[in-house]
């Protein structure tokens, strides 16, 4: 099955293949994001700010905003190899990223990380990125959302010198926690982070492999809003623009692969 | 063998056991729990872990770190970023998408099972288990299972922390498999 989206603009095109059910190929020209870009309103009824990309058949006038579920390093470069490297990177890690269809239910397309792990270049590189990101932004806590953002968190953490703390589901961190509930699409679940782990001031990066309704990371970025703590941003692998978690974040800037 | 028992790194060790700090009835009444998180603070002490399991095994050769969710997610990662091995991550059963092998064993009440996707390891490679705490040893064997299953060697499961009453190590020995800990794991709470 082919799906074709065509982006406004000279930027991207992206096609999707399935061969049969393991590898997912996708192929993208290289994209832009910047987080000083003009803020679009959202379709939905909110009143928040809307951040950009995400979304298709974008008709933004701007000149350089366009993204879907892949967006490119921050500020864009007057040295084209520096560019090309960095593409590599990407092409590389899209590629090692899996997805196997009806997981965990029909109709679901489960986007698995593991075989990302499986090539430690492509492993390597994805940490690299992040950590160029933001290894000058003075990062004091990296927030990794369990389990999958236990993966990612730490070895962002350990190179830029910050703490790591795990966010977890109940009754997981012993000790005393403060919980925050959010809603799934039937029902609600809860993330839990230990008291003390944080303090105020601190600023913080929101880390987990994936980013889908938003539901999650919105509930991690509240647990760290409520002690006094500054998120930065929230940062993933893989984003699923249709479920629209990045207008869930309002105001909080997202970054992903 | 554990790394306490190095002289050279002693000052290391101090740092991470330090960091560690336990919590008593939980997740039942008795059990004094080891948490970890408290090292994951102290970015130089959860540096020197990680460092401590690199300098041991960047050169023996080993192609793939296996970690056990969730806690061995936090530690493996990172040493097979620094030797260039792949990582894998075992896991509790209906997580992993796409083909698994799956093994059960036994806890103290019951059983409990672990998976590992198909194709992940292959005949040939040399694997280290890795965990933050090894206890009875039951999870440990488990992920050793599955990963002879598919063919690889295992060199050496690695743990930051080891709970010796519960005879993990003796478990592992007469599985033929060496362990190596960071830390013995104490038994007063930590007053910091």
């Amino acid at each position: 099955m082919d799906t074709l989206k065509i982006f406004n603009s000279n930027v991207v095109i992206q096609r999707f293949f399935y061969s049969g059910n393991f590898v997912n190929q996708l192929k993208l020209t290289a994209l832009s994001f910047s987080s000083t870009c003009p803020k679009k309103r959202s379709i939905s009824a909110s009143t928040a700010p809307v951040g950009t990309g995400g979304r298709h058949f974008h008709t933004a006038a701007s000149n350089h905003r366009n993204t879907s579920c892949f967006s490119h390093m921050a500020a864009p470069t007057s040295d084209g190899h520096k560019e090309d490297v960095k593409d590599d990177r990407i092409s590389r890690i899209t590629s090692a990223i899996r997805v196997i269809p009806d997981f965990p239910k029909p109709g679901i397309l489960f986007q698995d990380i593991t075989t990302l792990l499986l090539d430690p270049v492509a492993f390597k590189d994805t940490i690299d990125l992040f950590v160029e990101r933001y290894k000058d932004k003075d990062i004091s806590v990296v927030a990794g959302v369990e389990a999958r953002g236990f993966i990612f968190g730490p070895p962002i953490a350990l190179a830029i010198g910050a703490k790591f703390v795990p966010m977890r589901k109940p009754n997981k961190l012993p000790g005393a926690v403060i919980s925050q509930e959010y809603s799934l699409e039937y029902g609600t679940d809860k993330i839990e982070m230990h008291v003390g782990a944080v303090q105020e001031g601190e600023r913080a990066l929101v880390i987990d492999d994936l980013i889908a309704t938003g539901g999650t990371l919105c509930a991690a970025i509240s647990l760290l809003e409520r002690v006094g703590v500054k998120v930065v941003e929230c940062a993933c692998v893989i984003e699923l623009p249709d479920l629209k978690g990045r207008d869930r974040l309002g105001d909080k800037p997202l970054f992903v692969l | 063998m554990s790394a306490g028992e190095n002289g050279g790194s002693g000052g290391c060790i101090n740092g991470i056991k330090s960091a560690l700090r336990v919590i008593p009835n939980f997740p039942k009444p008795g059990i004094m729990f080891q948490d970890i998180t408290t090292l994951l603070l102290d970015p130089k002490a959860f540096k020197d872990t990680i460092d401590l399991f690199v300098e041991r095994y960047k050169d023996k050769d080993i192609s793939v770190i296996v970690g056990i969710e969730a806690r061995g997610f936090i530690f493996g990662p990172p040493i097979a970023l620094a030797i260039g091995a792949k990582f894998v991550p075992l896991r509790k059963p209906k997580k992993l998408p796409g083909e698994v092998i799956s093994e059960k064993y036994i806890l103290e009440y019951g059983s409990d099972c672990l998976e590992m996707h198909v194709g992940a390891v292959e005949s040939g490679d040399r694997a280290l288990v890795v965990d933050d705490l090894v206890a009875t040893g039951g999870t440990l064997c488990a992920a050793m299972n599955l990963l002879e299953r598919a063919g690889a060697e295992v060199v050496e499961c690695a743990c930051v922390i080891e709970v010796p009453d519960l005879k993990g190590r003796e478990r592992l020995r007469s599985h033929g498999k060496p362990l190596y800990v960071l830390v013995e794991s104490q038994f007063e709470p930590n007053s910091q």
